[in-house]
């Protein structure tokens, strides 16, 4: 087999293989380069209620007095008063932050994203072990893609026709950009 | 007959044991220190541990809720936490851990945090829990703790 034959046989099958790796990291990547601006992993909300404003003396009395006017009749997974007048209470997925000389209470719901979370936990390598030996493969794959596709085309379309100038202008983007951080 | 009981408690162990395995989750590094240091020591003489490894445990009563990178630990005294910060990436924590308990292992840092840096700390924690924060509850600069976290089990 011709070395060009085989480059293109090579670019073509791993291209069909990292289609789905390609997805999960292209689509988690969008999603948390955005972290700033929304929470790409989680769905949170807030519900405020009111209650009587709590009077016990000590956490305890406190966390059975904050059970019982929310009618709350599950025992928490913990409690804790962060300051003299805050007394959270925490559920899994849930949290209540008891305002405790007014009563108010903030109720914090956590759920993950469907599809997003498992998405992003697998962009952020949060399981490490065999995942860390897959997203290496992968990274090999797009090196091989990369230099692979550079050599499918001959002629006045190939690499040395108008790709080695597009090649440049790709490698510019990134050279500039750190040169922009440089000076800026 | 003996054998049967013998056989059956083994089997009961070795079920308690997986259970107790699988409620606990490791994160990290794998924890070496054998002794825990309780919060409230390392507030009351901070200098003493500034740069030594400790291991901590408590509740985990906040969660970096964008990308998993720091867990707050609830003091054995009330009203004080400790921050477990980890490198980003080298472990990922889900919000699936708060109000859980943790035994957590890393480095103590002590740093005098400006007024300038408390608010942008206190800012950047109220847009990521969609809250407010008060700029006025900055009164003057203060001492910073945090463990620069290696590992943790969360059970």
């Amino acid at each position: 087999m011709k070395w060009r034959r085989l480059n293109n046989v090579l670019h073509r099958d791993v291209g069909y293989l990292i289609v789905g790796l390609t997805l999960v990291f292209g689509v988690s990547g969008l999603a948390l380069n955005h972290a700033a601006d929304w929470n790409p992993s989680y769905r949170q909300t807030q519900t405020v209620v009111q209650i009587a404003p709590l009077t016990g003396s000590n956490r305890d009395a406190l966390v059975a007095e904050a059970l019982q006017k929310l009618a709350i009749t599950g025992t928490p997974l913990n409690a804790f008063r962060p300051d003299p007048d805050t007394l959270q209470l925490f559920f899994e997925g849930r949290t209540y932050l008891v305002d405790t000389p007014t009563g108010t209470v903030i109720i914090e719901d956590t759920r993950p994203r469907p599809v997003l979370f498992e998405l992003n936990q697998m962009h952020l390598n949060a399981s490490k072990g065999l995942w860390t030996v897959l997203s290496d493969l992968y990274a090999v794959a797009l090196i091989m893609m990369a230099l692979t596709g550079m050599f499918i085309l001959r002629g006045s379309v190939g690499l040395a026709g108008r790709g080695k100038w597009l090649v440049a202008v790709g490698a510019l983007i990134p050279i500039g950009y750190w040169a922009y951080t440089l000076f800026r | 007959m003996r054998r049967v009981v013998m056989v059956a408690v083994m089997v009961a162990c070795a079920a308690v044991a997986v259970t107790m395995a699988a409620q606990e989750k490791k994160f990290g590094a794998a924890l070496t220190l054998t002794e825990v240091t309780k919060v409230s020591d390392i507030y009351a003489n901070p200098e003493k541990f500034s740069g030594k490894r400790v291991q901590v445990q408590g509740p985990i009563v906040d969660v970096c809720a964008m990308m998993g990178c720091w867990l707050a630990l609830g003091s054995d005294k009330e009203f004080e936490t400790i921050r477990f910060k980890v490198e980003d990436g080298v472990i990922v924590f889900p919000m699936s851990v708060k109000g859980k308990n943790a035994k957590v292992e890393g480095i103590i840092s002590v740093e005098t945090l400006t007024v300038a840096q408390q608010i942008a700390q206190g800012e950047e924690h109220a847009k990521e829990q969609k809250t407010t924060f008060d700029r006025k509850t900055v009164t003057g600069p203060k001492v910073g703790i945090q463990i620069k976290g290696e590992g943790a089990i969360v059970f």
